[in-house]
């Protein structure tokens, strides 16, 4: 037995065919999305939001020139229809440091978002599916988990690993950070497994990945996403902190540098020369965030029925 | 951040004395009032104990910390002092001997006189910490061979046969403590063993310096539990906040001292200082890296005045020759000529440095001092893309599609290495990787999350270019040991100077022994150096002319500024600061009160 989110709920799987059932709930389904977002401007704000970041992120470094243009007269320059968030201490244009810094950011974010879910969505329908040993024996090494001080260990192994790829950093982020995802997981697994679906497909004799990939993990993938999600503005803040604590790799239009080289280079919370070298970066961060929590709302009604206003 | 700590710790080798006396003014000022400011060279630690052993003690230089002497900020000689706890010095023309007259009225807070056995006593205890003057080694250049108290106020002490031309400075910069408080952690046998290790041979030597040295920690970890100080004031109470300290009324020169009480606020970073300064709270704060524009709200402050003076440092990138290409002297001429010093000082440093004129591993200010004319012939390294192409040909690089490759065709990637927490550095490591990437070389800026990693990771030789700290004057000894000492192979081993191997031992710079030095001939600069440390000053002079030239021609590093002091002062509440470049600028606003300034100022005078 196959069961599927479907936000229609109308449509039996036996009632048609099966290929033509799928195609028209995932028509139904995106028909859904695309209604529930135009419910709200502010969904459809943060759709936008983060294509744009997606767009920085993909397209972001080519436009500008591998080594971004200075102004050697305009050190840390005032916001002008040239330079919208002024210049940065050697005259870089602030708003390409924020467009061509995306990447890194997005995709360490990415990783770790991945990487998150990954494992703790694994390691929590184990250990709940499974019970007994394997449930003692992973919920011991969640509680390890959750236990590592994520920031201190950064702190040491910025000292012997220079992070030089966002995906290094991603998996770093993304393994310090399963443990609250696979303890929901788990939580979420234990509940449905009691459930009568789960009974008639254990006498049905499928087996238990079948079980576990077909009939528990489809429940929860709501869950799942939206975790995903907000574990991508996690990461950032990761990230950008320690990039401002200056213990990661030195890239000029990171935007944890950015934060950085403004505060302690730039004198930019004590005078305004420097404040666009500090907002843009913050901005972007504030936008990044707002986006994915715009999202998650609209994502919340998509899979939740209970929510739909009509 | 961390720069101004780390700027002030490494100045502070630069240590000197003279022969002669200043008198205090005897102007009695009463003023009153507290006086507020910070300590550059540590973060207060309001459980430390009172200990100026201990280097987060609640002891602060020049207030409730006294010295023998005060360096005087002078460009060349390190022998100039300011009288302290000792009123008077003599030291005999062959550098053998020092007598020490202490000032006559000096006394503890609590009344006890200060006398020679608390300066036997403070000598003993320097010992526990090791250091150039009270070094166990008896074979170590500049170590006291035997400490002879003459009388109640004075003392007599002799150097050891290795004589160096800056101990007269180390002595003098001795702590002074009152012996009837850390007398009682020198064992009763203390001088006895002192002698055996010095003197004795063998496993008898090893084990009396094993005790000595088996001391230290014991003197670090001391709390008198409260402060009996022979400076002008003794600490009243400390809190994580800040320090309090009240007047000395036994202080010798007393009637110098205007303030009634000094408060030493605490700091995390350059940005809490700059929050003071423009609050107008602080009279005084030392050195402090500061950008423009906040240097402008600094000077906006009602009463706030900039001093500026001469500091004997400067910073380098300096490259590790045992890593190629940077072997190739070639390819260090060509990145002196591609680095735009007077950009990379006006991103890093605006208000601190001032672009180093060339590279001889000097102070320009000392530079001229040491080489008159010469100075001026040195090879200048002005920006010249084409002579740093040629010498670029010269190495063998050639240029691919606009990059620059190393002579086996592969890439060439400069990796320029600075500690996060330098700020400047950090922002000069850009400029000087824009410049170079400007002109088709692949460079970057590497971060290390702290200094001492940093150091640490320099040491091991794991860098091709890192930031470095140069010119630390005034003995020229100390100068040049940041080109040709330790970190370069040189190492005085049992008094005898040897070189070791590029990667080893903490040679990390991994230049030649010996170098071709025009019309001196084939020279070994860190020999040279060592013979700094005793030479005539004509000979100090004659060796300093070939090595700033060795240093110019060969380039173990590329000097790009040399700081500049810069001391805020506030007139609002007191007045009388040191003026620009003056030879106490580099010393705390306890020790300008001692020398008579810093009073009171009148109503309505800002």
């Amino acid at each position: 037995m196959t069961v599927i989110v479907n936000p229609e709920g109308a449509i039996s799987p036996e009632a048609a065919p099966a290929g033509t059932t799928r195609a028209t709930l995932r028509r139904n389904f995106w028909r859904g999305v695309w209604r529930v977002l135009r419910r709200k401007p502010s969904r459809m704000a943060g759709v936008v939001i983060v294509a744009l970041f997606a767009v920085m992120g993909v397209a972001g470094p080519l436009l500008y020139p591998a080594q971004l243009p200075r102004d050697d007269n305009a050190l840390y320059a005032p916001p002008s229809l040239a330079h919208p968030f002024g210049t940065d201490f050697e005259g870089t244009d602030v708003l390409a440091l924020v467009v061509t810094g995306a990447r890194y950011v997005l995709l360490t974010g990415l990783a770790t978002a991945v990487i998150t879910v990954a494992l703790g969505t694994l390691i929590g329908l184990v250990a709940g599916f499974h019970r007994g040993r394997w449930d003692t024996l992973l919920m011991r090494l969640t509680d390890m988990n959750l236990a590592i001080p994520g920031l201190p260990l950064l702190l040491v192994l910025s000292t012997v690993w220079k992070f030089e790829s966002p995906l290094e950093m991603g998996l770093v982020l993304g393994v310090l950070g399963w443990g609250g995802i696979a303890r929901a997981v788990r939580s979420q697994t234990l509940s449905l497994r009691e459930r009568g679906f789960i009974e008639a497909a254990r006498g049905l004799g499928l087996p238990t990945r079948h079980i576990i990939g077909r009939e528990l993990l489809p429940g929860m993938a709501p869950y799942i996403a939206m975790n995903m999600l907000i574990a991508v503005t996690g990461a950032v803040y990761a990230q950008v902190g320690l990039f401002f604590l200056g213990v990661l790799p030195f890239e000029s239009n990171n935007w944890g540098v950015m934060l950085n080289l403004a505060v302690f280079n730039g004198g930019a919370l004590t005078t305004p020369a420097a404040l666009p070298y500090l907002l843009a970066p913050l901005i972007a961060i504030l936008l990044l965030t707002l986006g994915i929590v715009l999202i998650v709302d609209a994502m919340d009604e998509i899979f939740n029925p209970r929510l739909r206003e009509e | 951040m961390k720069r101004l700590a780390a700027i002030v710790a490494l100045a502070s080798i630069v240590t000197a004395t003279a022969c002669g006396t200043t008198g205090t003014t005897d102007t009695a000022q009463q003023g009153g009032g507290v006086y507020t400011t910070i300590d550059g060279s540590k973060q207060i630690n309001a459980s430390a104990p009172i200990n100026p052993f201990n280097p987060v003690g609640s002891v602060f230089s020049g207030y409730n910390g006294m010295a023998l002497a005060w360096p005087k900020n002078d460009p060349t000689d390190p022998n100039q002092f300011y009288p302290a706890i000792a009123r008077s010095w003599s030291m005999s023309p062959d550098r053998s001997e020092v007598v020490i007259h202490l000032q006559p009225d000096a006394r503890w807070s609590d009344g006890t006189p200060v006398t020679s056995e608390d300066v036997r006593v403070s000598i003993g205890l320097a010992y526990t910490q090791g250091g150039t003057a009270y070094a166990l080694d008896p074979k170590a250049a500049g170590a006291a061979a035997d400490i002879q108290v003459v009388d109640s106020k004075t003392i007599r002490v002799t150097q050891g046969a290795n004589r160096s031309s800056t101990f007269l400075a180390n002595l003098l910069s001795t702590v002074v403590v009152p012996a009837h408080v850390f007398g009682k952690l020198l064992p009763a046998d203390f001088w006895q063993t002192l002698k055996v290790a010095q003197h004795g041979q063998g496993e008898a030597a090893e084990k009396a310096k094993n005790q000595i040295t088996g001391l230290a920690e014991k003197v670090i970890a001391f709390n008198p539990g409260h402060d009996v100080s022979a400076g002008p004031f003794v600490l009243e109470r400390v809190n994580p906040g800040a320090a309090l300290l009240k007047r000395n009324p036994y202080f010798y020169a007393r009637q110098n001292i205007a303030p009634a009480k000094v408060k030493i606020l605490n700091y995390t970073g350059n940005e809490q200082i700059w929050n003071y300064l423009i609050a107008g709270r602080l009279d005084n704060a030392p050195f402090t890296s500061v950008p423009t524009a906040v240097m402008n709200r600094i000077r906006g402050a009602q009463g706030s005045k900039v001093v500026k003076g001469y500091s004997p440092v400067a910073v380098s990138l300096a490259f590790n020759q045992s890593h190629k290409p940077y072997d190739n002297v070639h390819v260090r001429r060509a990145m002196a000529y591609l680095i735009d010093r007077a950009q990379v000082t006006r991103i890093a440093s605006p208000e601190g440095g001032t672009p180093a004129a060339t590279t001889s591993g000097i102070h320009a200010k000392a530079a001229r001092a040491w080489l008159g004319d010469a100075f001026d012939t040195l090879e200048q390294y002005r920006v010249n893309a084409a002579k740093a192409d040629a010498e670029l040909k010269a190495a063998g690089m050639t240029k691919r599609g606009g990059r620059w490759t190393l002579p086996d065709g592969s890439p060439w990637k400069v990796r320029i290495h600075v500690p996060a927490s330098f700020s400047d550095w950090v922002a000069a490591g850009k400029s000087i990787s824009s410049q170079l990437s400007d002109h088709g070389i692949d460079a970057s800026v590497v971060t290390a999350a702290d200094y001492t990693l940093y150091l640490g990771e320099l040491a091991d030789g794991k860098y091709d270019l890192g930031f470095w700290l140069i010119g630390l004057g005034p003995s020229p000894y100390n100068i040049f040991q940041r080109l040709f000492g330790q970190a370069n192979g040189w190492q005085m081993f049992g008094g005898r100077l040897r070189h070791v191997a590029p990667g080893t031992e903490g040679n990390w710079m991994g230049g030649p022994e010996k170098v071709d030095a025009g019309a001196a001939g084939t020279v070994d600069p860190g020999e040279l150096t060592s013979r700094l440390n005793y030479a005539s000053h004509d000979e100090q002079q004659r060796i300093v002319g070939v090595l700033a030239k060795v240093a110019n021609e060969q380039l173990p590093v590329v000097q790009l500024w040399d700081y500049v002091n810069t001391q805020f002062v506030n007139t609002s509440r007191y007045t009388a600061f040191p003026p620009d470049d003056d030879e106490s600028l580099r010393l705390s606003s306890g020790v300008w009160m001692q020398l008579g300034m810093i009073r009171k100022a009148e109503k309505g005078q800002a």
